[in-house]
């Protein structure tokens, strides 16, 4: 039994990075390592979880059921997990099929501020003995006091943990640790914690959780995911490991596994650049980058303005809609 | 002076969507509300018709079966559960009824569509905001392309104007909205996304329409959305053409948005002031029908 | 046409609990009962024990149940919802006008428990139980011949139990944080609890409290989001039993049979303006709860404590101390918790629920 649990979402929030274009052979490829590994879970699945391959936030080049299987396939040891957004996912065209596929953890979030929308989502999977997981998105839009009440309907709903993400990667530790440390004082429930790296925290912002009493830490290999990318899941775990908190994974075999990612599934390196940077200053979600580089060309305005205006108007993971619409408003008041 | 022909109708239900439809029936030059229905006087809805000058009974379905002459159609603004229990009832007793759950019983609606028609019908169903609101845009592409593949709608809504139901019954909301934008646009695939965002202060309903096109005639796609919109306009006048058609990324994108008119609902539950007022064009279609036949009846 | 029976083990269950208690309860004998919330555990459970009592012992008691949904109830039980002395009504109890003309007795029993409910849609539950109970009560003061009016409250009044508390008395009042919306049902069920004093005290109206605990049996959800329906749920589709924590905390279940016989004693027995624990005094921790119900199917099924070593063990402790019961009615639990898991599973299998 390790001290902390990780979770990897290698293989969902990485598909943000290639635009949802992960293929099964490699999907089966950093599941074996991973499982060789002795990594606990591993997500996997379209960047925006379950049934949400859509043009609003981009079409996955396999559909859910194909990644689920290449990856049931090789995972013995680890258990299999989803991302599930109620509002995207229903219950019975893509809870059932992946109950059926024997996904073992049910990851179901939400925008931070709207819980009782997973109500139904996470009874179901209860019912249907699976575990699952409470997860409060963009969690930075949201007071420490109203984080606390999302989680905590979360919990009354049955989910056996709550995470909370730093979606657009905005926090600094302190502002982790005032959050984690309350939800860990007044749920009965594990509290777990997903970084963003856009202001270079990443591993930080993670660290302050674990010393806050978050019990799960969401790690990607070489931080593979959307934007500046996640925590970064081999540097999380010899980190971790050197601090003594166990967790139960082969440092080698995390090295191979994310020197495999690097080689079979990672383009592109995730970086810091400077649009990554005003992202997370403006608190929009990582998801929307590949969006915002493309439409600000497309549309000629400066991505950096299109991220302050998203951030300045609140927009949710979802919205992806939004980006046009105001690139469109920036190029008329640039005329 | 002779008062115009109106068509009377009553409300079944005294939460927020009666007493907004409520009042859109006042203001209406075609109906004549005679009876607003609840379970309990002590409701606000029910005190706000009231004051309003309009007869109320607490009793429900019961109320009609009591006085089965007090109206010509009924708006059931209850329950999909409860809509079950309704709809015989009010067919038995030769109601025309407006159907404000996603029961689904009747005939959909979408009056910038198929308003002729469906007032034809004796149950007709409103479909969802996001229906209401996409389903116009959806038939126009489909016109527009003799093969067309997929659909899909997105439609972010203010947090504050989703109830305890709607947040409860999202999976319904998807079901139905995408099974009524495959029937209206003729497309193999669709489908429907519902964001919730809590921003204060509250946004405007939004609804994005996509479709994978190829070569779209964007000039003649634009012309023809902005007759479709305004014919919208003529029964939601909050409906507005926000991102006229584009092609993007391999895809059409068209965005509107829906503001509401702030009667007994705020103005940024623009989802369901649609709703309701695509319910209130409805009933004065069938208002003009019947007050036609009698006309024609009486010469 | 022939009335659909009672199913056989709850016959002879409710024989066992209510045989001890039959002269107590000649008061209901040929007179009327009306239970709020009628559909649903409590309610069902008084039914049952309601045409017990008309079956082999010829009471006589006329029973109305009252809930919005009360005629789907019917149509779903229809040994209970099809007997002529049964009366089921759609009624909301917020909406309650008047009661049933010749009412003499009430248990009043509107309110779901179900937490997800109560986190999702907190100022219906509050409204449900504060404007329910106040226009019961209203509709009491008015009526003629009512004998006694039993509020079902709940032990989450008390607030949390410290854990070095064996057993909470009715005598115990610890503290709840009102400024979350985690309270509503239990500051709610509070206030109901004044409301009935206050009515008690202006208007003389004879009513009694009975504060609920745990129950495990026959009409119980196992999409309900408690441990033991949780256990139950997963031991019948053979997976492993999930534990949170480290398995110490500990709960106590009554069988529904004696909730039943309790509830009617006190209604007719008990002490105006008095409280009483319902539930069983024998606390069991989840963990040994896991162990027992694992044991009772004939696949082997393990037994999950936390995926973490250093699981923070927020315990809790939930045991009604029901010496008063005992003392002044002479209740006791006659039902173990074996049984009453078995008859649960057995219940839950057969309806396929």
């Amino acid at each position: 039994m390790p001290d902390i649990l990780i979770s990897d979402p290698t293989l969902r929030d990485g598909n943000h990075a290639v635009q949802h274009q992960l293929n099964a052979h490699q999907i089966a490829a950093y599941c074996m390592a991973a499982d060789r590994a002795g990594i606990p879970v591993v997500e996997v699945g379209h960047g925006n979880g379950l049934g949400a391959s859509s043009m609003q936030v981009g079409e996955s080049a396999i559909d859910d059921a194909t990644m689920l299987r290449a990856a049931r396939e090789h995972l013995v040891s680890s258990k299999l997990a989803v991302h599930v957004i109620p509002g995207f996912a229903t219950i019975k065209r893509d809870l059932a099929l992946a109950i059926d596929l024997g996904v073992d953890v049910f990851r179901i979030g939400c925008h931070c501020t709207e819980a009782d929308i997973t109500q139904r989502h996470i009874s179901h999977c209860r019912q249907m003995g699976k575990e699952v997981y409470g997860v409060l998105m963009m969690s930075h839009m949201a007071s420490p006091s109203l984080l606390r009440d999302e989680a905590l309907k979360m919990q009354s709903y049955g989910a056996e943990a709550v995470v909370i993400m730093d979606s657009a990667g905005t926090y600094l530790p302190d502002q982790v640790t005032e959050r984690i440390s309350e939800l860990v004082d007044r749920l009965g429930v594990p509290i777990g914690f997903h970084a963003h790296n856009n202001l270079g925290m990443a591993i930080a912002n993670s660290l302050a959780a674990v010393k806050a009493g978050a019990q799960i830490v969401d790690g990607t290999a070489r931080g593979f995911g959307a934007g500046a990318g996640n925590a970064q899941l081999e540097v999380l775990v010899a980190v971790l490991h050197r601090l003594g908190i166990d967790t139960g994974i082969d440092l080698y075999g995390v090295l191979d596994a994310a020197d495999l990612a690097e080689r079979e599934i990672i383009p592109k390196l995730p970086t810091i650049n400077s649009v990554s940077v005003v992202s997370g200053l403006a608190g929009v979600f990582s998801g929307f980058s590949t969006h915002v580089s493309r439409i600000s060309t497309e549309y000629q305005v400066d991505p950096r303005d299109l991220f302050f205006e998203l951030g300045r108007r609140g927009v949710v993971a979802g919205q992806e809609d939004v980006i046009i619409e105001v690139a469109i408003q920036l190029q008329r008041s640039k005329r | 002076m002779t008062r115009p022909p109106k068509l009377s109708v009553a409300i079944l239900g005294s939460g927020n969507i009666g007493t907004d439809l409520l009042i859109k029936c006042l203001r209406s030059p075609l109906l004549r509300p005679t009876l607003f229905v609840g379970r309990n006087l002590n409701s606000a809805g029910m005190a706000k018709a009231n004051g309003l000058g309009v007869r109320i009974s607490d009793r429900s379905i019961q109320a009609f079966i009591d006085e089965p002459d007090i109206c010509d159609l009924v708006f059931d603004a209850t329950s999909a559960q409860d809509h079950q229990v309704h709809a015989p009832i009010l067919r038995a007793l030769g109601k025309v009824v407006i159907d404000m759950t996603p029961a689904k019983i009747g005939t959909i609606c979408v009056p910038a569509v198929n308003l002729e028609e469906a007032s034809k019908a004796d149950n007709i169903n409103m479909v969802t905001c996001g229906g209401q609101a996409s389903i116009p845009i959806a038939h126009m592409i489909g016109k527009f392309s003799s093969d067309l593949d997929y659909i899909e709608v997105v439609s972010s809504i203010a947090s504050r104007s989703a109830g305890p139901a709607t947040r409860l019954n999202l999976d319904e909301y998807i079901a139905t909205t995408e099974r009524a934008i495959m029937s209206f646009s003729g497309c193999r695939r669709a489908k429907a996304i519902l964001i919730l965002n809590p921003a204060t202060p509250c946004i405007d309903m939004q609804t994005t329409v996509f479709a994978n096109i190829v070569d779209p005639d964007l000039p003649a796609l634009r012309k023809r959305a902005e007759e479709v919109v305004a014919s919208i306009q003529r029964y939601v006048p909050g409906y507005e053409l926000l991102v006229p058609p584009q092609y993007e990324h391999g895809r059409l994108v068209i965005t509107i948005k829906t503001r509401g008119l702030g009667d007994y609902l705020p103005s940024y539950a623009g989802n369901l002031d649609i709703i309701n007022c695509a319910a209130i064009a409805a009933a004065e279609s069938v208002a003009r029908i019947s007050l036609l036949k009698e006309a024609t009846h009486l010469a | 046409m022939r009335l659909p029976s009672q199913n056989e083990s709850i016959t002879s269950d409710l024989n066992c609990a209510i045989e001890p208690h039959l002269s107590a309860l000649a008061p209901l004998r040929n007179s009327e009962l009306l239970v709020t919330g009628g559909t649903g555990f409590v309610g069902s459970w008084v039914a049952e024990a309601v045409a017990y009592l008309n079956d082999h012992h010829s009471f006589e008691t006329r029973l109305t149940l009252q809930s919005p949904r009360a005629s789907q109830f019917a149509r779903r039980h229809p040994h209970l919802g099809r007997r002529p002395e049964f009366q089921l009504q759609d009624i909301d109890v917020r909406n309650l006008l008047e009661l049933p003309r010749q009412a003499a007795w009430v248990i009043h029993a509107a309110a779901s428990p179900d937490a997800r409910q109560h986190a999702s849609d907190p100022t219906r539950i509050i409204e449900t139980i504060v404007s329910g109970t106040s226009a019961l009560l209203k509709a009491a003061v008015r009526s003629s011949d009512i004998r006694r009016i039993l509020n079902v409250s709940s032990g989450l009044v008390y607030g949390a139990q410290p854990l070095q508390l064996e057993r909470v008395p009715e005598t115990y009042f610890g503290s709840l944080d009102p400024s979350s919306f985690t309270a509503a049902y239990a500051e709610s069920k509070r206030l109901a609890e004044t409301l009935c004093a206050s009515y008690g005290s202006q208007y003389r109206l004879p009513i009694s409290t009975a504060r609920m605990f745990a129950f495990v049996g026959p009409y119980q959800m196992l999409d309900r989001p408690w441990a033991v329906n949780n256990f139950v749920r997963d031991a019948i589709q053979g997976s492993n039993l999930r534990i949170h924590g480290d398995g110490l905390t500990v709960r106590s279940y009554m069988y529904p049979a004696d909730m039943a016989t309790w509830l009617l004693v006190m209604l007719v027995r008990g002490q105006d303006g008095s409280a009483y624990n319902v539930g069983h005094p024998d606390g069991v921790t989840l963990l040994s709860l896991a162990e027992k119900i694992a044991g009772m199917r004939p696949k082997e099924i393990r037994i999950q404590t936390d995926v973490l070593r250093e699981a923070r063990s927020i315990r809790s402790r939930f045991v009604p101390d029901v010496a008063k019961a005992g003392r002044e009615l002479g209740l006791s639990a006659r039902f173990d918790l074996d049984t009453s898991i078995r008859r649960m599973m057995d219940w839950a299998t057969s309806e396929a629920c």
